[in-house]
C-alpha cells in the first residue's frame, strides 16, 4: 500500500509538472511571438482586421492627433502646478485655488473632448461595424474609469452622501 | 531405478541411526502459532479495498500505453491552455499600449 501511494504521488506530481511546463513555456513563446513592442497600433490591426490602407490612413490620424494631445498634456501639467502654487500650505480654499480647479476641469474636458473626437474620426476609417466596436471599445477603456466612480458614488450601489 | 535394501543388518543400522538421532525440541505453542500464521494468511486483509483500488489505479497509471498517453494529454492541455493564455496576455498588453498612446492617465 506505501509503495502504491509513494508511487502515486510521484506520478501525479511528475503529471503536474509537465503539465505546469507545458503550459509556462507555451505561454511565454505565444507572448513573445505575437508582442510587438515597437508598434503602438499593432493591437488595432489584429482586433479590428483591418488591412494595410485602413492602417495608412488610422496611422496617419494617430500622429496627426499625437502633437495635439501632448500640447493638452503640457497644458494640464502646467495648470496642476499653478493649482499646486495656489494652494500652497493653506487650509482654505481661496478664490484663486476655486478658479485653478475650474480652469483645470475645462482643459481636461477639452482635452477629453479632443480625444473622442479623434476616436470618431479613427472609426469612420474602419468598415463600419468594426468602427462601432472600436468607438464603444474606446469609450469604454477611456470614460469607463470615471463612470465606475461616479455609480460606487450614488445610490444605486448603496453608498449614500449624507447631509 | 531405487535398489531395494533387503539386508536385515543394514535394516538394524538404519533404525540404531535414526533412534540415535535427537530431534531438536520445538518451541513452545509450536503448533498454535502455526495455526494462527495459516489463518492469517488465509484471512481476508484489512482495508482490502483501499489497498486493491490503489493498486489497480497505480497499475493502470504505470502501464505504458496510459503513462504515455497522459503525458501527451498533459502535454497538449498545457500548450493549448499556455497559448491561450499568452495571446490573452499579448493581446491586452497591446491594448494597453494603444490605448497609453491616445489617452493620458489623467484623462482615465
Amino acid at each position: 500500500m506505501k509503495r502504491s501511494l509513494i508511487l502515486l504521488i510521484g506520478a501525479l506530481a511528475l503529471g503536474a509538472a509537465i503539465f505546469a511546463g507545458s503550459y509556462f513555456v507555451a505561454q511565454r513563446t505565444t507572448e513573445m511571438c505575437c508582442a510587438s513592442p515597437t508598434d503602438d497600433l499593432s493591437w488595432l490591426r489584429t482586433e479590428f482586421h483591418l488591412g494595410d490602407a485602413e492602417m495608412a490612413r488610422i496611422r496617419e490620424l494617430h500622429e496627426g492627433y499625437l502633437p495635439q494631445c501632448m500640447e493638452m498634456c503640457a497644458k494640464i501639467a502646467a495648470k496642476k502646478g499653478e493649482l499646486k502654487s495656489a494652494l500652497g500650505s493653506g487650509t482654505n480654499l481661496t478664490a484663486e485655488v476655486q478658479t485653478k480647479l475650474a480652469e483645470l476641469a475645462g482643459l481636461r474636458a477639452q482635452c477629453q473632448a479632443q480625444m473622442l473626437q479623434h476616436f470618431a474620426t479613427v472609426s469612420q476609417a474602419m468598415p463600419p461595424e468594426q468602427g462601432r466596436r472600436y468607438l464603444a471599445e474606446m469609450q469604454k477603456l477611456t470614460l469607463g474609469t470615471h463612470e465606475q466612480m461616479e455609480e460606487s458614488m450614488s445610490g444605486d450601489t448603496g453608498h449614500e452622501h449624507h447631509p | 531405478m531405487k535398489k531395494e535394501n533387503s539386508n536385515p543388518a543394514d535394516e538394524k543400522l538404519g533404525a540404531l541411526l535414526r533412534a540415535s538421532r535427537t530431534s531438536p525440541a520445538l518451541p513452545p505453542r509450536f503448533q498454535e502459532n502455526v495455526w494462527r500464521r495459516i489463518e492469517d494468511a488465509e484471512a481476508p486483509v484489512k482495508s482490502g479495498e483501499v489497498i486493491t483500488w490503489l493498486d489497480a489505479l497505480v497499475a493502470l497509471l504505470l502501464r505504458p500505453r496510459f503513462a504515455y498517453a497522459t503525458v501527451a494529454a498533459l502535454m497538449l492541455g498545457g500548450i493549448l491552455l499556455g497559448a491561450h493564455s499568452g495571446a490573452q496576455t499579448a493581446r491586452h498588453d497591446a491594448e494597453a499600449r494603444y490605448v497609453a498612446s491616445v489617452a493620458p492617465n489623467s484623462l482615465r
